[in-house]
């Protein structure tokens, strides 16, 4: 049986600007697949190749037996797309919007209002449904596209960050959602998402930086492979920084006061207290996680992601520019 | 052997209501917006009554055959009904062109992505939208219609069949031109003042207000246009468009009649081709 979904050598440029560089990786069937970067990485370019709404610059995409470039069509119809930015119309209701995609997806009537019914029930909206799209919250309508990538007979579904901008409460629901839906149908889930906790209870993980891929694996073996303890340092002095900064080449700072020490495991803590122990204010012992891996594998913690303007214009344009807005 | 036959029959089912199905969820859906939004049923409402009963009425007196109070011509129309044809086909502009705001609506909303992700061709996409448009735009031009008798026209079945065929086939060649220019224009505003830019030329070039022989009323017996004037006129394919619904209406052409309704469905394939060719460029 084929993967749910091949991506082989795919590369995009914007301009000069490589968005994918030499993309391969395969997704395995019912697998939760997390792709998870930070802003500006190529999540979103990649999952537009993926979902047919770009063509990529190079390499090939399958999904089942499917040539995503050569028979989009039919690659769509097996496919529900949650996109990043909200994509319904809130002129119309929400069942209104639902019956919309199931027309367009070719799902007969008696079907059509059976999903609806029961998606609408799943992702609790279902005396919404009469509602105009505009008066719903930017959660509930969250949840709305969920229900409607599910309509057809959607065996991969992709979602593009679908926690972003949502309270700690919704983003629990989201996730919920999600894992009640693969417990009912044959369902292969790619997310992409630039929270690390929630990728913890994925399959398996592939972290992406500036276009290309550093790793992919299930979180247990992510962490076992790059993961590192960390330590955490803020000393009393600028001289004890200096010198903590001299002696371990790979220490970073952050915010100023706090440096960032990869600890090799209990023994070098120890050897580490013994020589600054009296010179430090405060210190803390952080165990293997994804950010330490991240970190490990980057070079930078994925939250430092403030980006300047010049950056979010890149990932901007990576994006696809104005008009995928 | 009949199961081989089957699987291709049952595939053509299906895609065939994909397709039909595709395309009236999109015809609906352009529909419901534009019976949601007041503001544009507003204007097409007031447009008509402006243009027939302000200016026709109030134009009608100097539209006769007289000159100097003398009558020399027998018109066989009064200004009034001259004029209504072509507030039909302004109407049916003004609405045509601005429905396909909402293809940048979409494009700025996300919603395109939805569509753009769906097994629907895009023809089948651009078809459902431009029908869609079309469907309000007729509406908006039987609005006018419903004056018909403050202008004194009789219409028969017969014309009102015939008058609502060519309106269609306008509404559709229309709505295909305002995707044309959508497809070229990122913002809301912009296409605002494009839009009007090129309504208003095209409507009083097209001998909408005027006809294009002076000799026809009186009082410009011996007003000659000037050339670049009849040029336009009659390089403008409203023109011709605007002379298809008079023959419908007055049965009264300043052309060949065969020419409106040859124009119109010219129009109609070409800007669809045309629409066709720049949409779904994301």
């Amino acid at each position: 049986m084929n993967p749910a979904i091949q991506v082989n050598h795919v590369g995009k440029r914007y301009g000069r600007t490589v968005a994918l560089h030499d993309v391969s990786f395969d997704v395995h069937r019912k697998e939760l697949f997390a792709l998870l970067g930070p802003n500006g990485a190529g999540k979103t370019t990649l999952l537009h190749i993926l979902c047919t709404v770009l063509q990529p610059d190079e390499g090939t995409v399958h999904i089942g037996d499917l040539n995503v470039m050569s028979q989009p069509t039919q690659a769509r119809s097996g496919v529900g797309v949650v996109f990043q930015d909200p994509s319904l119309d809130d002129r119309l209701t929400v069942y209104e919007n639902l019956n919309f995609h199931g027309l367009v997806f070719g799902v007969p009537g008696k079907l059509r209002r059976r999903r609806i019914e029961a998606l609408l029930k799943l992702v609790e909206l279902a005396e919404w449904q009469e509602k105009l799209v505009r008066t719903l919250s930017s959660g509930m309508k969250r949840r709305v596209e969920i229900a409607r990538a599910l309509i057809h007979d959607s065996r991969v579904l992709f979602l593009d960050e679908p926690t972003v901008g949502l309270d700690a409460q919704s983003r629990e629901r989201i996730w919920e959602y999600i894992g009640r839906l693969r417990s009912q149908r044959e369902l292969t889930v790619v997310v992409t998402t630039h929270y690390i906790e929630e990728v913890e209870t994925c399959d398996r993980v592939c972290i992406i930086d500036r276009g290309r891929i550093l790793a992919i694996d299930t979180p247990a073996a992510l962490k076992a492979a790059h993961g590192q303890q960390l330590l955490r340092v803020v000393p009393r002095e600028e001289a004890t920084a200096c010198e903590i900064m001299a002696a371990y080449a790979d220490a970073t700072v952050r915010r100023n006061t706090e440096i960032i020490v990869r600890s090799g495991g209990d023994e070098f803590a120890e050897a580490f207290l013994s020589r600054f122990g009296r010179r430090i204010r405060r210190l803390s012992v952080e165990e293997p996680s994804l950010e330490s891996v991240f970190l490990a594998l980057t070079g930078r913690e994925i939250r430092d992601q403030a980006a300047g303007a010049r950056e979010r214009t890149l990932a901007f344009g990576r994006q696809g520019g104005e008009h995928t807005r | 052997m009949n199961e081989v036959a089957a699987v291709p029959r049952v595939r053509i089912g299906r895609t065939i209501r994909l397709q039909c199905g595709g395309l009236y969820a999109i015809w609906l859906r352009e529909v419901k917006r534009a019976v949601r939004d007041r503001g544009q049923l507003i204007g097409g409402v007031s447009r008509p009554l402006l243009w027939v009963l302000i200016m026709g009425i109030g134009l009608n007196p100097y539209f006769r055959g007289e000159v100097y109070g003398e009558v020399r011509f027998v018109v066989p129309y009064t200004y009034l009904q001259f004029i209504f044809p072509a507030v039909i086909a302004l109407n049916i502009m003004y609405t045509s062109v601005q429905s396909a705001v909402s293809v940048i609506w979409d494009r700025q909303f996300g919603f395109l992505r939805e569509i753009l992700v769906s097994p629907l061709p895009r023809a089948t996409i651009l078809l459902g939208k431009v029908l869609g448009g079309a469907t309000v735009a007729l509406f908006h031009g039987c609005l006018v219609l419903v004056l018909a008798q403050f202008a004194d026209l009789s219409l028969s079945l017969g014309d009102i069949a015939w008058g609502l065929l060519l309106m269609a086939l306008m509404a559709f060649g229309l709505t295909s031109l305002g995707v044309v220019i959508a497809g070229r224009i990122r913002s809301f505003e912009g296409f605002g003042v494009f839009s009007n830019a090129v309504i208003l030329p095209l409507y009083f070039t097209s001998s909408s207000v005027f006809p294009l022989d002076p000799s026809l009323t009186s009082a410009q017996t011996r007003v000659i246009y000037p050339e670049w004037l009849v040029v336009l006129v009659r390089w403008n394919p409203m023109t011709y468009a605007v002379d298809a619904l008079r023959g419908a209406f007055i049965h009264f052409n300043q052309f060949d009649p065969w020419m409106g309704p040859a124009v119109l469905v010219g129009m109609a394939v070409l800007f669809f081709a045309l629409a066709l060719r720049g949409f779904g460029k994301v």
